[in-house]
């Protein structure tokens, strides 16, 4: 007969110091551990409980500007500068480490548009209201010296955004038409137009570098080649769209936030019908950033809130809002998938985390091992009822909530009365169903 | 007034001449000069030039007569104009362009489709990025790194323990010491070169010819070993091992004793070997009469003197081999604090390799042995009682067999006694093994010691009538308003019969246990609706309404959800990689949009261990599952 008998190496359970952990031996045989799901469920609602309790988006509040933020720029290598423009026509450069305004200088008469860095971040270009395009040095001037632009591009046209590419040194502007320049000239390579009085905004495509798309004023979204001569197609939605951001992991897919309270992201390939349109706007959406990850965006609004939604969900993961933020015009994620910067009417820059229960600082490797454990049970549990709703709780402003209710009403009441004339026609009249993706798309040009 | 228009000035008067002359000679808005390419000329920049008949010198501008004129200038022209005439007459004049925004509509769509074309390049990376169980941005660049630090020298400052300061120090100590007293100049630097070039010698041919010559003798002898061994295990006779074992253990004695003299420590080895294969013999009961070996001789025991000696034989090894276990046993239960040492031998496991070298270096500090010992009496103890308990056992089975059909006529009397007993014997099957009691427990009778109210009457009671109350609340419908006299003959009147009948009967509907009404349906007075009572309201509020996105058949959900990820009940790597996060970022480092070289780059190098884990387990095609 064959004798086991248990024998134990004690530096196997035996800790070396009082620092460490107690090794603990554990049989993982199921039929030991009859309560694990009931165990692991209870984690997990305490789980999503403390991720509610510690959901404190706001990091700081970064205020110098005199009149209301109008755009961001966001420095390409350094995490710690973002660059704004206001309404008056002040440029600010912050500090986001020691949350300073490192720099301030009055670029243009009037709004600022857009501010761009160049590849290199060696370069700023800003352009205004007075149909200028400016350049100046991404570093402060030295103490007594004046800060002048490097260069001062007079345009023949209204500018009313500017975009760099991300490989050469063009940039495009857009206004009255669409401008290809060159930075090392004072007129546009090449200047492209499609019978539209503006176009608000224009965005290049960071992966595919000579793609570019405009939104323009009259309710289309048209998409540019830097090489070609001509646009390349034209896509018109219900309503205007304020801002277009493209998916940085995903060449194809770009998102334009739009008048009519929804964002829209589409695929550059098949323009008929967005890829997803995402609700829960009740105002007019005035910005769209992507996260780095191209897993997610941020979303402003004429609401005075900011969403963040998962670029494949049709409705926003999470909502940021404080009672002093007037509506937000201009939003940003940070380059290291971090925070959220938004810029808003009454002056202020305010930053968030893009995770609102994310620990800052230091995580040492247990807490790193236990916050993975919570962040799993969160998404095995998550669509049980009890640990859904709250997690999905959120408390929103009380104009936004009647909003919300509002158009919860207004959109029953056209179901109510679409589904009544489908009742009362005649079965030969079909009415067709139309689905909510193709609703908002009026036309694609060719 | 006057004055001033007398006035001539011939010099003024010219001047002014002049400029009048020249009036339009001289161009006021001058020509634009482009310092930039420029793709279109701005039409507010076109300036009429001066006439140029008007200046002399200027070179005079070509006219369509100068160009007419070169062609008269060769016959070969007026024969390329001829012909062209002729190809005119012949050929056909080519359509009109399209309209400028057909044609720009055309010139749209080719772009666009180049677009599509260029963009499609990248459904496979991101298909890739979405389907990946991990996602860590940045995404790893093409920067080749290198890893040099094979090259790089050890730093010089290295700081140095006290200790091993002193060990150097002691060291060169040494060799300094041995240079002078035996002028030992051996260089160990050399002498670990020497044995390196050694070892890497190559061999000669007659060497290795020898050398594998021994290897294989080595090899035959190996299997000619293990063949015989094989051989001496398939034989039957027990006379031939018990031989064979003998002779083994003369030959160990032998080794021993010669061990003993020559190396003390390998002879404790030894001894601690010894008593080890004895500790295993002892527990594997090997030498008691329950083998089939032993139940065989037993059967020819009755008739054979020989083989109840062997028989004999064996119980009295058995015996010999666990008198110490008795020999503690009995201390233990006469002397406690002799125990003390004992137990701390008990301790020592001559088995256990890792605490063997700790028990000899153990110092006396033996500390809740006394517990070990109370544990060990109580089990002691316990199993005399069970003893005990099982004669008893059998006494009464005795009395039962005589008394059933006694039992039967009047139920009252006698169960009171016997009852327990009885119940006892139900609720486990005592087997003795080895001074060891080994109860099986049916998970029934834990349910029946949980259902016992603590009324004894009532507990009597269903002892009883068990059967009829059963049978009764099996039918729930004769249980409505179902009285139950709990009440004794006998029960109460401790000093006799004779007491009053009222004081009786107060008793008696003291005792009178009247039973609920049976709960009303909810849909008692609802017609045709049937409402499941059954279904827990609890549960519902954890039912989960829809299969959420990423799975697609319930079983497989539920199957998700059954699986747990904690470390509590996984192994470690196995909860590392349930809870990789699905997204790694870095703090502090820009995350860079995806550039061309994801597009013809090799699978990422998995650095992490887990993702390298996670990349190993196979991964089931769904079909496969189906089937």
């Amino acid at each position: 007969m064959k004798v086991k008998m248990i024998s134990r190496n004690p530096d196997n359970y035996v800790r070396e110091t009082k620092l460490q952990q107690h090794k603990m031996p554990r049989n993982y045989d199921p039929s030991l551990h009859p309560l694990e799901g009931p165990r692991e469920y209870v984690r997990a609602l305490n789980a999503t409980k403390l991720d509610r309790v510690f959901a404190k988006p706001f990091v700081c509040n970064l205020s110098g500007h005199r009149d209301g933020v109008s755009c961001f720029g966001k420095h390409p290598k350094q995490l710690s500068t973002l660059a704004t423009g206001a309404y008056d026509g002040e440029v600010r450069i912050w500090d986001l480490a020691n949350r300073i305004s490192s720099r301030n200088f009055v670029a243009h008469d009037g709004f600022v548009r857009g501010i761009v860095y160049t590849q290199n971040a060696a370069r700023i270009f800003t352009v205004g209201d007075d149909k200028t395009i400016k350049v100046w040095k991404a570093e402060a001037p030295e103490v007594g010296e004046d800060e002048v632009p490097v260069n001062t591009i007079l345009s023949k046209f209204g500018l009313h955004g500017i975009s760099h590419n991300r490989k050469d040194n063009k940039f495009a502007t857009c206004g009255e038409v669409c401008a290809i320049w060159d930075e090392s000239h004072n007129d546009p390579l090449k200047t492209l137009k499609w019978g539209v009085d503006t176009l608000h905004t224009i965005s290049y495509n960071p992966v595919e570098t000579s793609i570019l798309a405009c939104c323009a004023s009259d309710r289309s979204i048209i998409l540019y080649d830097q090489r070609e001569a001509q646009p390349l197609r034209k896509v018109v939605l219900t309503m205007k769209s304020n801002k277009l951001a493209w998916n940085p992991m995903e060449a194809f897919n770009f998102t334009v936030a739009n008048e009519d309270c929804n964002l829209y992201t589409f695929d550059t390939r098949k323009l008929q019908a967005p890829l997803k349109v995402h609700f829960d706007h009740v105002s007019a959406v005035t910005d769209v950033d992507y996260s780095p990850t191209g897993k997610e965006f941020v979303s402003a609004s004429y609401d005075k809130t900011i969403r963040i939604y998962n670029a494949h969900h049709s409705h926003s993961r999470d909502i940021y809002h404080t009672k002093r933020m007037q509506h937000v015009v201009c939003v940003a994620w940070s380059l290291d998938n971090r925070y959220v910067f938004s810029g808003s009417d009454e002056m202020n820059v305010r930053m968030w985390k893009a995770n609102a229960s994310e620990k800052l600082g230091v995580i040492r490797p247990r807490e790193r091992v236990n916050f993975n454990y919570q962040e799993a049970l969160k998404q095995k549990y998550a669509a049980h009822p009890q640990i859904k709703r709250i997690a999905r709780h959120r408390q929103v402003p009380r104009h936004v909530l009647n909003a919300q209710n509002k158009m919860r009403t207004v959109k029953e009441k056209e179901q109510v009365k679409e589904a009544n004339v489908r009742k009362h026609t005649k079965k030969s009249k079909k009415v067709p169903y139309v689905s909510e993706k193709k609703k908002h798309v009026l036309k694609e040009e060719v | 007034m006057s004055d001033d228009e007398e006035h001539y000035e011939p010099k003024a008067h010219k001047k002014l001449l002049q400029a009048i002359g020249s009036l339009g000679k001289v161009q006021h808005i001058q020509k634009s000069t482009r310092d930039e390419r420029q793709s279109r000329q701005d039409e507010f920049q076109l300036v009429k030039g001066v006439s140029s008949a008007e200046t002399d010198n200027a070179p005079r501008a070509v006219g369509l007569n100068d160009l007419v004129d070169i062609l008269r200038t060769s016959t070969k022209h007026s024969q390329t104009g001829k012909k062209l005439k002729s190809i005119q007459g012949s050929k056909k004049v080519l359509e009109k362009p399209l309209e400028k925004p057909a044609a720009d509509r055309i010139k749209r769509t080719i772009g666009y489709e180049g677009v599509t074309k260029k963009l499609g390049r990248w459904d496979a990376v991101v298909a890739q990025q979405r389907s990946a169980e991990t996602q860590i941005f940045p995404l790893p660049s093409e920067t080749v790194y290198v890893n040099t630090s094979a090259n790089a020298r050890p730093l010089n400052t290295r700081v140095k323990s006290n200790l091993a300061q002193e060990l150097e120090a002691n060291n060169r100590k040494l060799r300094e010491l041995r240079k002078a007293e035996i002028g030992d100049t051996t260089d160990e630097k050399e002498l670990a070169k020497q044995e390196r070039f050694l070892l890497q010698k190559k061999l000669t041919r007659d060497e290795l010819f020898a050398r594998r010559k021994e290897l294989a003798y080595l090899k035959m002898r190996e299997s000619q070993k293990s063949a015989k061994a094989r051989m001496q295990n398939k034989i039957k006779s027990k006379k031939f091992h018990k031989l064979q074992k003998r002779q083994k253990m003369l030959e160990q004695m032998k080794e021993f004793e010669l061990l003993q003299k020559t190396n003390p420590e390998a002879a404790l080895e030894k001894l601690n070997a010894l008593e080890k294969s004895r500790v295993q013999e002892r527990a594997s009961l090997r030498h008691k009469n329950t083998g089939t070996w032993a139940k065989n001789l037993q059967i020819r025991a009755k008739y054979d003197k020989d083989v109840r000696k062997d028989l004999a034989e064996q119980l009295a090894v058995s015996r010999e081999l666990t008198q110490k276990k008795q020999e503690s046993d009995s201390e233990d239960e006469t002397i406690k604090k002799t125990v003390v040492p004992e137990e701390e031998e008990n301790d020592y496991d001559p088995f256990n390799p890792w605490t063997k070298r700790r028990a000899t270096e153990q110092t006396e500090n033996g500390k809740g042995e006394s517990e070990d010992a109370n544990w060990r009496q109580y089990w002691t103890k316990r199993n005399k009682n069970e003893k005990l308990l099982e004669e008893h056992r059998r006494d009464l089975v005795g009395v039962q067999d005589n008394d059933e059909q006694e039992e039967k006529e009047t139920i009252q009397k006698p169960l009171t006694e016997v009852k327990p007993a009885k119940k006892k014997l139900k609720k486990s099957k005592v087997k003795i093994e080895n001074g060891w009691q080994v109860e099986d427990i049916s998970p029934t009778d834990k349910k029946e010691a949980k259902e016992r109210p603590n009324s004894k009457a009532i507990d009597d009671i269903f002892e009883k009538h068990g059967d009829q109350i059963r049978a009764k609340l099996s039918k729930d419908s004769e249980l409505k308003n179902t009285e139950l006299q709990l009440a004794l003959p006998g029960w109460g009147s401790w000093a006799g019969a004779g007491i009053s009948k009222e004081v009786m009967e107060r008793r008696n509907k003291r005792l009178l246990l009247k039973l609920a009404a049976p709960e009303t349906r909810r849909d008692e007075n609802k017609d045709n609706l049937y409402i499941n009572e059954s279904a827990s309201t609890h549960a519902r509020q954890h039912m989960v309404s829809s299969i959420p996105f990423p799975f697609r058949s319930l079983a497989d959900y539920e199957a998700s959800i059954r699986a747990p990820v904690g470390r509590n009940f996984v192994p470690e790597t196995a909860f590392r990689m349930l809870t990789r996060p699905a997204v790694i970022t870095r703090k502090g480092q820009v995350i860079e949009p995806m550039t061309e070289s994801e597009l013809v780059k090799p699978d990422r190098r998995l650095r992490h261990i887990v993702d390298r884990r996670i990349k190993r387990i196979p991964k089931v095609p769904p079909k496969a599952k189906i089937a």
